[in-house]
C-alpha cells in the first residue's frame, strides 16, 4: 500500500509541477463553463443588447407606443441613426435602413410605415428587413420583438377584436356583441363596461405566456394582429446560410490549431538540435522566423481552401463567385493566424506550454469570436473582448464575402484589422524572441 | 588559422566562458578538453555562429567572425552534440535540406550527398527514414551532414555520446581522413583518450578557463612526475595503504591505486618494498601519465566528475 501511496503522490507532484496539465484541468473547463452557462441561462442572464435599426414613419399612438417601448427593452440596442458619407448623423429612412443591413452594420431592422395602424385598420402592419446570416439570431430577434410588442400593447388586440365584430355583425349587432362581451367581464371580473367599450382596458398580456397562445389557431390570429411583412436582403442567392456560417468558424479554429502546432515545432527544432545546425549555417534568425511566418501563412491558405471546398462539396457554398475577395480575407485570416502561433512560441518556455497555451487560447477565442455560437448569446462584456480576437474579425470577413458578397472596399476594414492585427503580434513576437531563448 | 582573443561569454546563472583566448593553425586537429559544464559547447557554438560572445573575438582567416557574418559560416562545418535531423524523413531529404542551406546547386548538392553517404557507409540506405537507423548510423550521417558544403574547418562537439567503439572508430577514421585531407578539425570531448588518439594539440578548458595547452606530450611532460604506477586493490594492497603513501601521491580509485611518485622515486627501492610487504608483481602495472592524470594534477578533480 505504501509503494501505491508513494506512486500517487509521484503523480501528484508530476501534475503540479506541469502548469500547462493544470490549466487544462482547471482553468479552462472552468472558462468554457462560464461562457457557455453564460448563454444557456446558467447565470441567469439572457441575450440582451441586439442591434436593432429602426425607423417608424407613423404618427399613430401605438407606434409611439411601440418605439418607447423598443427604447427602453435591454434585450435590444435600438439603433435610428446613422453617419452619412458627409459624417453627419442623421434618421434613418426606409432606404438607408436597408443599406445599413446590408452593409452588415445590424441584423435586422425594424421599420414602422406610415400606414402601420389606423382607425380602421384591423391590426398593425410592420416591415421587417433582416440579414438571416445567423438563423439562430433571426429567431430571437423575431421571437422577442414580437414578445415585446405584444406584452407591452395589449389594447392592440382588443381593440382590433372589437373592431373586427363590427366588420363581421354590422356596426349595429357588433357594437351589441362587444356590449355584452363588456357586461360579461364585468359580470364575472368586475371592470368597468364603459372602459373596455371605450379604450379596450382587457389585459392579455398575462395570456401571451399561456401555453394554448402557441396553438396554431392563435398563433394565426395574433399574426394577423401584428402584420410582420418580412424582407431578406442579404444571402437570397446563398445555397445553405447556416453552413456559410459554420463552415468558416471551424476552419479557423483548426487553422489556429494547426499553426499553433507549427509554431511550437520551434521548440522540437531547438531542442533536437537542428536549430544549432541551421544556425551555423549561413542562415539568420530573422531568415528562419521569416520562413516560418510564410510557410504558415501558405499552410494556412491551403487548409482554409481545404475546409471551404469541403464546405462546397458537402453544402453546395458558393466559393467562386467572390473569389478573389475570398483570397483576400483567407489571405488577412491566415497571416493574423500565424502571427498568434508565432507568439505563442515566442512567450512559451517549452513546446508543451506552447501546445497548452494554445489549446486555452484558441477554444477561448473561438467560444468568443463567434466559431461556435452567435456573439449576441454572450454576456455583453464578453461581447465587446471578441472584438480584440482574429477568429471574430475572420469570420466576418467570411461571412462578408460569402455571405453578403461584399467586394473589395467593403472588406477592406477587415482585412485592415486583421493584418493590423498581424503587424501588432509580430512586432511583440519578434521582441520577445530577442529576449527570450528559443534561438 | 583560427585566432580567438579573449573571449567571454556569460548566462545569466554562470559565465561560461572567461577571458578565453586560443590560436588553431590550418589543418590541425585541434582538442579541446574538459568536464561537462566546462564551458566546451558554449565556445563551439560561437565558434559555428550560433551565439556571439559578450566580448572579445573570432577570427577566422583575419575576418572576424559574428552571427550575423554569414559568409564566414561557409568556411565551417558543425557536427553538433545532439543528433540534429530530421527522424521523420529520408537521410537523402535531410542531406538535400541541409545542403541547400549552404547554397549548394542541385548537381553540387547531388555530387556532394553521393560521396558523403558512400564516405560514411551510409550510400546504401540514403533513401530510409532516419527513424529506422541505429545510434550509430545517426552519428554517422549527423557528420555527413556538415560536411556537405567541404567546410575548412569542422567543428565536432563531442561527436561520439552515446554510440557504440565500433561506429565511434569508424567516426574517428572518418575524422582522422578529413584532417589528412587538409581540414582544421576541432574536436570537444571529455573523454581523454579520444583526445589523446586524434588531437595533435590539446587545450584543457575547465570552468570557462583555459588551464593548459599544448601538443599532447607537452602536456604530459608539464606533469611533474613521469611515470604513474597503478596498483590493482586486493586483500594484501590494501593493507599497505601507508607504505605506498610513502612512495609518492596515492589516488584511490574504484579497484586500483594510483601512485604518482614523487622526485627522487626509485623503481628497484620500490618494488624490493612492496616484495617484502608481500605485493605481488602482477598486481603492480607502469604507464605513462593520461590527460585524466594531467587534468587531476591541474584542478584536483576527474575529468568525468
Amino acid at each position: 500500500m505504501k509503494t501505491i501511496l508513494t506512486l500517487i503522490k509521484k503523480e501528484y507532484i508530476l501534475f503540479w509541477n506541469d502548469k500547462v496539465a493544470v490549466s487544462l484541468t482547471f482553468i479552462v473547463p472552468a472558462a468554457l463553463i462560464f461562457l457557455f452557462g453564460s448563454i444557456f441561462g446558467g447565470s441567469g442572464q439572457s441575450a440582451s443588447g441586439i442591434n436593432l435599426a429602426f425607423v417608424n414613419n407613423s404618427n399613430s399612438r401605438i407606434a409611439r407606443k411601440i418605439e418607447s417601448t423598443l427604447d427602453t427593452t435591454k434585450a435590444f440596442n435600438i439603433i435610428k441613426t446613422y453617419v452619412n458619407d458627409d459624417g453627419k448623423t442623421v434618421k434613418f429612412d426606409t432606404v438607408s435602413v436597408k443599406r445599413y443591413i446590408m452593409g452588415g452594420n445590424a441584423t435586422a431592422a425594424l421599420v414602422i410605415p406610415k400606414n402601420a395602424y389606423s382607425d380602421t385598420s384591423f391590426g398593425l402592419k410592420l416591415k421587417f428587413y433582416y440579414d438571416p446570416k445567423n438563423a439562430l439570431e433571426m429567431q430571437i430577434i423575431q421571437g422577442l420583438l414580437q414578445q415585446t410588442i405584444m406584452m407591452q400593447i395589449p389594447e392592440l388586440f382588443n381593440s382590433g377584436m372589437m373592431r373586427r365584430s363590427q366588420e363581421v355583425l354590422g356596426k349595429i349587432k357588433g357594437n351589441s356583441f362587444n356590449r355584452q362581451i363588456a357586461l360579461l367581464v364585468h359580470k364575472y371580473f368586475g371592470v368597468d363596461t364603459s372602459k373596455i367599450l371605450s379604450n379596450g382596458y382587457l389585459n392579455f398580456s398575462d395570456t401571451t405566456q399561456n401555453d394554448s397562445l402557441s396553438s396554431s389557431g392563435f398563433k394565426s390570429f395574433f399574426n394577423k394582429i401584428i402584420n410582420l411583412d418580412k424582407e431578406q436582403l442579404v444571402g437570397k442567392n446563398v445555397s445553405n446560410p447556416q453552413a456559410t456560417r459554420s463552415v468558416g468558424g471551424w476552419a479557423i479554429m483548426f487553422l489556429l490549431f494547426t499553426i499553433t502546432a507549427s509554431g511550437a515545432s520551434l521548440f522540437e527544432e531547438k531542442q533536437s538540435g537542428v536549430t544549432l545546425r541551421i544556425l551555423s549555417c549561413p542562415v539568420s534568425r530573422v531568415q528562419i522566423l521569416w520562413s516560418k511566418y510564410l510557410y504558415n501563412i501558405s499552410l494556412g491558405i491551403i487548409q482554409l481552401y481545404a475546409m471551404f471546398f469541403a464546405g462546397l462539396i458537402f453544402f453546395h457554398i458558393d466559393i467562386f463567385s467572390n473569389s478573389i475577395n475570398l483570397f483576400i480575407i483567407i489571405l488577412a485570416a491566415s497571416a493574423a493566424s500565424t502571427a498568434f502561433g508565432m507568439l505563442l512560441a515566442a512567450f512559451s518556455k517549452t513546446q508543451a506550454q506552447a501546445r497548452g497555451l494554445g489549446t486555452f487560447l484558441i477554444l477561448a477565442m473561438s467560444s468568443i469570436g463567434g466559431a461556435w455560437f452567435p456573439t449576441f448569446l454572450l454576456p455583453s462584456f464578453i461581447q465587446a473582448l471578441s472584438k480584440i480576437t482574429l477568429v471574430y474579425w475572420s469570420m466576418e470577413g467570411f461571412l462578408d464575402v460569402l455571405w453578403r458578397g461584399s467586394g473589395l472596399l467593403e472588406i477592406l476594414p477587415i482585412v485592415g484589422i486583421l493584418l493590423a492585427m498581424a503587424m501588432i503580434i509580430n512586432i511583440i513576437s519578434i521582441i520577445r524572441f530577442r529576449k527570450g531563448n528559443i534561438f | 588559422m583560427i585566432t580567438v582573443k579573449n573571449l567571454t561569454k556569460k548566462f545569466p546563472s554562470v559565465t561560461a566562458l572567461d577571458g578565453v583566448s586560443l590560436e588553431i593553425n590550418d589543418k590541425e586537429f585541434f582538442g579541446l578538453l574538459g568536464p561537462n559544464g566546462a564551458g566546451k559547447s558554449t565556445l563551439m557554438n560561437i565558434l559555428a555562429g550560433y551565439l556571439d560572445a559578450d566580448s572579445g573575438d573570432i577570427l577566422i582567416d583575419n575576418e572576424k567572425l559574428s552571427v550575423n557574418n554569414l559568409t564566414i559560416k561557409k568556411k565551417i562545418g558543425l557536427v553538433p552534440q545532439a543528433l540534429a535531423l530530421y527522424d521523420e524523413i529520408t537521410a537523402i531529404e535531410n542531406l538535400e535540406i541541409f545542403g541547400s542551406l549552404y547554397g549548394l546547386k542541385k548537381s553540387q548538392l547531388r555530387y556532394a550527398i553521393a560521396e558523403k553517404l558512400k564516405m560514411v557507409g551510409l550510400f546504401d540506405r540514403k533513401k530510409d527514414k532516419v527513424q529506422t537507423f541505429s545510434g550509430g548510423m545517426k552519428r554517422r550521417l549527423n557528420l555527413a551532414a556538415s560536411i556537405l558544403h567541404d567546410p575548412k574547418i569542422i567543428l565536432c562537439d563531442e561527436p561520439t555520446v552515446g554510440i557504440d567503439p565500433q561506429s565511434r572508430n569508424a567516426i574517428f577514421e572518418y575524422l582522422e581522413k578529413l584532417n589528412s585531407d587538409g581540414k582544421t578539425i576541432i574536436y570537444t570531448t571529455h573523454y581523454m583518450e579520444e583526445a589523446e588518439r586524434l588531437c595533435s594539440k590539446i587545450a584543457v578548458i575547465d570552468f570557462g578557463h583555459i588551464i593548459s595547452r599544448g601538443t599532447l606530450d607537452e602536456l604530459i611532460d608539464s606533469l611533474n612526475y613521469k611515470q604513474t604506477i597503478t596498483i590493482s586493490k586486493n586483500h594484501s594492497t590494501e593493507k599497505q595503504v601507508d607504505i605506498l603513501k610513502s612512495f609518492g601521491k596515492l589516488i584511490l580509485e574504484q579497484d586500483k591505486f594510483e601512485l604518482q611518485p614523487t622526485d627522487g622515486f626509485k623503481l628497484s627501492a620500490f618494488f624490493k618494498v612492496i616484495e617484502e610487504n608481500g605485493i605481488s608483481y602482477s598486481a603492480v602495472n607502469l604507464k605513462r601519465p593520461s590527460l585524466e592524470s594531467l587534468f587531476l594534477q591541474l584542478t584536483g578533480r576527474n575529468l568525468r566528475d
